[in-house]
């Protein structure tokens, strides 16, 4: 189950899928999107799918509440998370935006931000924000967050050209939070460690599929949308695929060699920041919160 | 027999066309030409206005459409502002009016803040919508808390009214629907939210009616997402930056950009998949800041273009071909009667002086040369009538002048050779009249058994009276011929008779030789001719020097001279008229003594047939066609 509709965010699950690179595992997948109302992770715990995808801190999260949930592949490591402004608005740097209209998303989304102002000195004006960039394109929000492959692009495509704008990405500002990884249950990777090995294998295969065949990767992204209702364009889709591609195959200022890892000082980075927000008790051991099947004999 | 088929080369009807045709054809290639640009140009700017006026005709359709809707919403925000807040059922009555008035309204909704229609009601927001026919009502906190949903809080922060972005309405079946907001204020305190819904459903239906040319029409919000466009993808998925972006055209992004900033304007793209140029002519629809658009193939608005400058063409090459008639119709008119004068004419030529040209109408020159050539022909008519008479007498007499002539060379002798019997001698003679009856004659015949008389004479003067002069003097010398008396005796008594009663005064010059064919002794008299010449058969010549005795006819006492020659055996004497010295060639130059004493030089010792043929060969050769006077000429040989 991944954590949202479909989209090119979810394509290397979707082509390993298609290309039947979970099939030639042994294995039969089916991917399940989530509608945003369920959380993949909780679905996981609940046994109604046997693997999710999900964002570091959340998992984090549920670790520490001594939920039996582990971490087999990181596949997103960069943070497409950002705070968006219109230059217009006059805002250049973070202190700048000091007691203006800023929307959040909850939950997972808000803890870069939390921390971001914090470093920052600021008190701002935090709105809620919907899964849509109207408050922000019509000028009631100042700065906006949006995911790069994302929202950001949506701006884009609502004709503000990227000069017109401010971009803060966290994982400038010591807060790369690195978002999508594979979660199963812990009981599931002792019971068959090799099939979570050959279900992450056969997801970063579909992942490569689909960085070398755009073209087909986006005609099957964009049927899935279609099937879904998804109200998005190729263009949009082909946007995204090429930031998740940067998202995963690059961390914060260097290159990856080993994909689908997850790095200990991102991990600790993101486990020190739910602690000072109190959003943890304490931090889960890394040895026993990831489990990197693909490299363990 | 008719033969009507003229040929002419260059006829004066293509002359007169190509004349006055070609000018006229430049000068209006030309203005058609400058048409062409101009009305051209013209039109184009009138297609442009045209177009401007019918997008902006549309937009503002939609846009009073979108007014009403909203204008519904800011009654109610208006009353809520200053009246006591009503009741919920009279706050759905009141809702549910606005959609019975306006079947435009799907939905209203009245949200107020947190605690302010009650204070221990936290949400309220009724909410009437349709179903089917009917109107439901509900409360919208029942379903969700609206305090952050966009529509309540981006007009919230903006403090202004806000068209939201379209959106599937899931729980009304989703149709799309756009919802518009208005915030409430009393007393400069907001106190809700209050919203109209508008299905965009009726937008399809009324778009896709919209026929602009061969175009299409489409409708983006202020993101640029197209709401309205007949690729039903691309609505509610893509807006008019992804399709930019997609195909890879910076100038659409700009477009769009003017588009969402609410400015009319015209442009021209190019179709993503044909290349083909399209016109893009957009307009803003103000109320809720979104932006009509017309996409017209270039190639269609450059059709109803031209069409309207083909027709503006059509007229001026109608009327060139009318002045083209016009030409051709005064052309024929002036060369008809022409071609009938040379019918005419050609008939004449062939004879036929009866034709008289008819039908030719008018009082212009072509008319006046009609009447004339009517006249010349009548007096061609009456003058060949004339002359055919005078032909006629002419050729009366010409026949009777063909009878003198025969009987005259029936006088003369025609046998040759004349004696064969007597081989002593050989005779030839040749008279070639210059006209019909000669003047020339020459004669022979036996005195005894021993002698012949030979004569050759002229007769002044030409034609009938020279030849019955000739006649006379023919018979008289045939008569006085006496071989007793001697030939000079001879003359002067036909001189005598001859002087007598010759009131014409003619006269003759005549020799007279009495020839003795054993001997080869001559005797005879020479009255005023030309001096015979005899010739050796060896070349060598001489002549018979005369006594300067005058021609019969003028004194009848004029004693004659006799002289004496001997022609040696082989030798020829030729006697000749004054025809043969004088022949004249077409250079005027005479024949001369000299010519002729050579050329019978050369030829003497021919048979005498022979030289008498050389010589009037020679003749012929020297004066062609020329002769104007008699030639006789009397060769006498004495055979060996």
């Amino acid at each position: 189950m991944v954590q949202w509709f479909p989209q090119a965010q979810f394509a290397g699950y979707i082509m390993a899928m298609e290309k039947g690179f979970y099939e030639d595992e042994n294995m039969h997948v089916t991917i399940k999107f989530s509608d945003g109302a369920d959380s993949p992770l909780q679905e996981v715990l609940d046994k109604r799918v046997d693997f999710c995808t999900g964002w570091l801190s959340q998992a984090i999260m549920l670790r520490s509440e001594n939920k039996p949930i582990i971490n087999i592949s990181q596949i997103l490591q960069q943070s497409s998370l950002i705070l968006v402004a219109k230059k217009s608005s006059g805002i250049a740097t973070p202190q700048d935006m000091k007691d203006k209209r800023i929307s959040n998303w909850g939950g997972d989304f808000s803890i870069q931000p939390t921390a971001f102002f914090r470093k920052a000195d600021i008190d701002v004006n935090i709105i809620p924000q919907s899964f849509r960039i109207d408050g922000f394109l019509m000028g009631a929000i100042d700065v906006t967050s949006a995911m790069y492959y994302n929202e950001y692009h949506k701006i884009l495509q609502a004709g503000i050209d990227e000069d017109e704008l401010v971009t803060f990405f966290f994982s400038d500002y010591d807060l790369n939070f690195p978002e999508d990884g594979i979660y199963c249950l812990e009981e599931t990777c002792n019971a068959n460690p090799i099939l979570c090995r050959n279900f992450v294998h056969a997801s970063l295969k579909g992942w490569e599929y689909a960085f070398q065949h755009k073209e087909e990767t986006l005609d099957v992204v964009m049927k899935y949308c279609r099937q879904y209702h998804m109200q998005t364009n190729r263009s949009h889709q082909e946007w995204m695929l090429n930031a998740i591609e940067s998202a995963l195959k690059y961390r914060v200022g260097d290159t990856i060699t080993n994909w689908g890892t997850l790095s200990k000082k991102d991990y600790e980075t993101v486990a020190d920041e739910l602690l000072k927000q109190d959003l943890i008790q304490s931090i889960p051991s890394y040895n026993d919160f990831y489990k990197d099947v693909l490299h363990e004999k | 027999m008719k033969n009507d088929n003229i040929h002419v080369k260059r006829p004066l009807g293509r002359k007169l066309l190509f004349w006055i045709g070609a000018p006229l054809l430049l000068v209006y290639v030309i203005v058609i030409l400058f048409t062409y640009y101009w009305s051209g140009k013209n039109a184009l700017y009138q297609m442009k206005e045209y177009l401007f006026e019918l997008t902006e005709h549309h937009a503002c359709m939609l846009d009073g459409t979108f007014s009403r809707v909203s204008q519904a919403s800011v009654g109610i925000a208006d009353a809520m502002g200053i009246l006591p807040t009503p009741e919920n059922d009279q706050l759905i009555a009141l809702m549910e009016k606005k959609l019975k008035d306006n079947k435009n309204i799907f939905g209203m909704a009245i949200a107020f803040e947190p605690y302010y229609y009650r204070k221990n009601v936290k949400l309220f927001s009724p909410y009437v919508s349709r179903s089917g026919d009917k109107i439901q009502s509900s409360n919208l906190a029942d379903s969700y808390n609206y305090l952050y949903q966009d529509w309540y809080l981006i007009p919230q922060l903006l403090g202004t009214s806000y068209w939201g972005e379209p959106y599937f309405d899931e729980g009304g079946g989703n149709i799309l629907m756009a919802t518009y907001s208005q915030p409430i204020y009393r007393n400069d305190m907001f106190i809700g939210i209050s919203t109209a819904d508008i299905s965009l459903e009726y937008l399809e239906t009324e778009m896709s009616n919209i026929r602009i040319m061969a175009g299409y029409t489409f409708i983006i919000t202020r993101t640029g997402t197209f709401i309205y466009h007949p690729e039903e993808e691309y609505m509610m998925n893509e807006s008019i930056f992804s399709l930019a972006e997609q195909y890879d055209q910076l100038e659409l992004r700009t477009i769009g950009k003017k588009m969402i900033a609410g400015e009319r304007g015209m442009a021209t793209i190019d179709d993503f998949f044909t290349g083909e140029k399209k016109w893009l002519v957009y307009s803003p629809i103000k109320e809720c800041d979104w932006s009509f658009a017309a996409v017209i193939p270039e190639k269609e608005i450059m059709k109803t273009v031209n069409s309207m400058v083909i027709k503006q063409i059509a007229i001026m090459i109608i009327g060139l071909l009318i002045i083209l008639l016009v030409i051709i119709w005064a052309a024929v008119g002036i060369t008809n009667p022409i071609r009938k004068l040379v019918i005419s004419a050609d008939r004449i030529a062939k004879g036929d002086l009866n034709e008289k040209i008819v039908g030719i109408k008018g009082h212009d020159e072509i008319h006046q040369l009609v009447k004339a050539f009517n006249k010349m022909t009548y007096d061609l008519k009456h003058y060949i009538q004339d002359l055919t008479k005078a032909t006629k007498a002419r050729e009366a007499v010409e026949s009777e002048l063909r009878i003198a002539r025969s009987i005259q060379e029936s006088l003369l002798p025609r046998i040759f050779p004349p004696f064969p019997d007597k081989e002593e001698f050989d005779l030839y003679a040749r008279n070639i009249p210059a006209k019909e009856v000669a003047g020339d004659f020459f004669d022979f015949f036996m005195l005894d058994e021993e002698h012949i008389a030979v004569i050759i004479a002229d007769v002044s003067g030409k034609g009938v009276s020279a030849g019955l002069f000739m006649a006379v003097t023919r018979t008289l010398i045939k008569t006085v011929c006496d071989l007793k008396i001697g030939p000079a005796a001879s003359l002067e008594r036909a001189n005598y008779v001859l002087c007598q009663d010759n009131d014409a005064c003619m006269f003759t010059t005549l020799f007279l030789a009495f020839y003795n064919i054993k001997t080869g002794h001559m005797t005879w008299a020479n009255a005023g001719h030309d001096e015979p010449i005899v010739a050796a058969p060896n070349g060598s010549i001489r002549k018979l020097v005369t006594f300067k005795d005058i021609a019969l006819g003028i004194d009848d006492s004029h004693t004659y001279h006799e002289g004496v020659t001997t022609l040696d055996k082989g030798e020829i004497i030729v006697l000749y008229t004054d025809g043969v010295i004088e022949a004249t060639s077409p250079e005027k130059e005479l024949y001369g003594e000299k010519r002729f004493i050579e050329k019978i030089g050369e030829i003497a010792d021919k048979p005498i047939i022979t030289i008498i043929n050389e010589i009037t060969k020679d003749l012929d050769g020297f004066q062609l066609d020329n002769q104007f006077d008699d030639i006789t000429i009397l060769i006498l040989k004495r055979e060996k």
